[in-house]
């Protein structure tokens, strides 16, 4: 189980963030009060327009940054105190390519799987399974620099998940992906899912909620507006389509900034 | 531990895997200083020649033969041979570096140098040309044949030759020609040494810092179970080692190129005049100044956010490294204080200009040390704080 218990997340805005902002307040609540589960066995979508807040959110979960209030729990760890412990058992991903040019997927895999602490044996079986998984195999003596876009973010999600973790958090799966790697990305995470691993992904794109996601939260200013199944949030906010919710909940959000 | 071992793999790695960084960190520093100082050896010592053999050309006007004959002995010139020149025309010629000296004399120069009247002493009027070499050069030997001449000439009119005597000189140059030749390589390597270890970090550093922030690949290190404080060792000891071997291959240049540069014969003094340990204390120097800045450069790295800002933040700390290597050569003395070896790089440098002189202290030597290992663990603490600190690593 993962939890997330009412955290909030202030950044403190530079002047050329505030000029961009369009705003004199010197702080910027990105996550405010936000509370939710996920479970293994399911993914967790949180759907949002950009800036509400959910690549704070799951950055927060990563342990890459902490929540000025509140506690986040993944198998009953806290994050903020037992951060290296809670990072044994997550993995973050962002659609934003994170690899080094310099190396193979060969020695990336190696690399970070010794940062993992994981056995030479595992690790082997690990690399073979996922290599062969994402097609990565014939490429894995080649330089990052020299592999697709889409080859470096198969090898991403690879690299990502050498120790095997009980959570993975993905931000924007599918964003700048083409047809075919989108695919490959999210028929594994439905695989993931189906062997027990819980996934959370943050996106603004509702036909990936709609295929891929068990219960969704629909977060807006940092803010979670809406919680549950797909099926539930409709019934709940007397909608037919989870876009007609989105657009109702944003025409909300609108409706009280300008009162 | 094994992970700051991963890490230090992982850095030396990147860099020994590419053939284009092993060029420009390894292969190029040493080459390109090779071939630059000897091509300035060569140049200098090639002037030096072309100025010491050139056969001035020289203007004059009513010489007497004494004074010729003198310069026959000592000086190579030859004598304009065209027509009579104005005084403007000859002054031109050797603004204009066609003459290097014009010398007129007094017509009845010599008939009034023996009438002795000192109401009517003759006259020599010399034109040269400080800013043209050969001019300056032709003016200095012509002085020192008209000292002669001034001497031989007082010394004639004395009734008691003798007299003109007061002391005898007997000068012997008693030179230790290691200690000479330890004072060159004091002035030289301390400086060049800082200078390479600097720009060996600097080519590195801050790619392996900032540049994980620039890609984004910062954060799936720190998404790992890895403690900071192993990361930022782990960068810190590679860089060292990498910065090192740059320096390394820098130092090759200079010592291949240091016979050709300062113009040094097969009789001189070379750096074999240094023994076993002194070569393991220049060592231990070269590795506490080089953990101390890449220490500094990698904290500068973890503050910016691209490896462009990192490489503009740490010229300030370069140019302030090359303040202190210019300083320790053209400063004077080495200090003995044992305060002056707690200054970051000064003490380092200083002790090592210090060690090249063998003029070495142990309890100097253990305060650099001591002080520049203290440093760089405040830096590699801070290190760690960065890496830790949200603004810092991920800000944009």
């Amino acid at each position: 189980m993962l939890s997330v218990e009412d955290i909030k997340k202030t950044f403190t805005l530079s002047k050329k963030q505030m000029k961009i902002e369009r705003t004199n307040d010197k702080k910027k609540v990105a996550v405010d009060h936000l509370s939710f589960e996920a479970r293994r066995g399911e993914i967790y979508g949180l759907l949002g327009p950009n800036g509400a807040g959910k690549t704070t959110a799951l950055r927060c979960i990563s342990t890459l940054i902490k929540p000025d209030v509140g506690t986040i729990k993944v198998n009953g760890v806290d994050t903020t105190h037992h951060a290296a412990k809670v990072r044994e058992n997550i993995a973050f991903l962002t659609s934003e390519l994170k690899l080094d040019d310099h190396f193979t997927p060969n020695y990336l895999f190696r690399y970070f799987s010794a940062l993992h602490n994981v056995e030479e044996q595992t690790m082997l079986e690990r690399k073979k399974m996922l290599f062969n998984r994402f097609g990565i195999d014939q490429f894995q003596e080649v330089k990052i620099a020299d592999l697709s876009t889409g080859m470096k973010q198969k090898i991403s999600i690879a690299i990502a998940l050498v120790h095997d973790p009980d959570f993975i958090i993905f931000d924007e799966p599918t964003n700048g992906l083409d047809i075919l790697t989108a695919k490959t990305v999210i028929d594994y995470l439905l695989e993931m899912r189906d062997a027990g691993k819980g996934i959370i992904i943050s996106t603004h794109i509702l036909s990936v909620v709609e295929k891929l996601c068990d219960r969704v939260g629909i977060i807006i200013d940092g803010a979670l507006k809406a919680e549950g199944t797909i099926d539930a949030v409709c019934q709940t906010h007397n909608h037919d389509t989870l876009e007609d919710v989105f657009f109702a909940l944003m025409q909300d959000a609108k409706g009280d900034e300008h009162a | 531990m094994r992970n700051i071992w991963t890490v230090f793999k992982k850095e030396i790695y990147r860099v020994f895997s590419d053939r284009r960084l092993i060029l420009t960190l390894f292969i190029m520093p040493g080459l390109a200083i090779f071939l630059i100082y000897s091509l300035m050896g060569n140049i200098i010592g090639a002037q030096e020649t072309q100025v010491s053999e050139y056969e001035a050309l020289i203007y004059t006007e009513n010489m007497p033969a004494e004074i010729k004959t003198l310069m026959d002995e000592s000086m190579h010139y030859r004598l304009y041979d065209g027509d009579a020149l104005d005084q403007a025309t000859s002054e031109q010629k050797v603004l204009e570096g066609e003459l290097e000296l014009v010398l007129l004399f007094d017509e009845d120069f010599t008939q009034k140098v023996e009438a002795y009247q000192t109401n009517s002493l003759p006259d020599i009027e010399v034109f040269y040309n400080q800013a043209e070499q050969r001019s300056l050069r032709a003016y200095n030997l012509f002085n020192g044949v008209l000292n002669h001449y001034h001497e031989t000439t007082v010394i004639e009119r004395l009734s008691e030759p003798s007299d003109y005597q007061v002391f005898d000189l007997q000068t012997q140059n008693i030179m230790d020609e290691r200690a000479f030749a330890a004072q060159g390589f004091a002035m030289l390597l301390p400086m060049l040494i800082v200078i390479f270890l600097f720009a060996g970090a600097m080519s590195i550093g801050p790619d392996a810092i900032a540049g994980e922030k620039e890609r984004g690949t910062i954060a799936t290190l720190l998404v790992t179970p890895v403690q900071r404080r192993d990361i930022a060792l782990g960068k810190v000891l590679s860089l060292s080692v990498l910065a090192l071997l740059s320096a390394l291959s820098s130092f090759i240049g200079v010592v291949l190129s240091l016979p050709n540069l300062m113009q040094m014969d097969d009789t001189m003094p070379d750096v074999s005049i240094y023994g076993m340990s002194d070569y393991l204390i220049i060592l231990v120097l070269l590795m506490v100044m080089v953990l101390f800045i890449v220490a500094i450069i990698a904290a500068v790295s973890a503050y910016a956010k691209t490896i462009k800002e990192a490489s503009m933040l740490i010229m300030p700390f370069y140019f302030l490294a090359m303040i202190v290597g210019v300083m320790n050569s053209f400063g004077g003395d080495v200090s003995h204080d044992v305060i002056t070896h707690l200054i970051p790089i000064y003490g380092p440098v200083n002790l090592l200009s210090g060690m090249l002189r063998f003029e070495y202290q142990t309890v100097n030597f253990m305060v650099t040390v001591l002080s520049s290992l203290g440093y760089t663990v405040l830096l590699i603490a801070l290190l760690n704080v960065m890496f830790k600190s949200e603004r810092m690593m991920f800000q944009k």
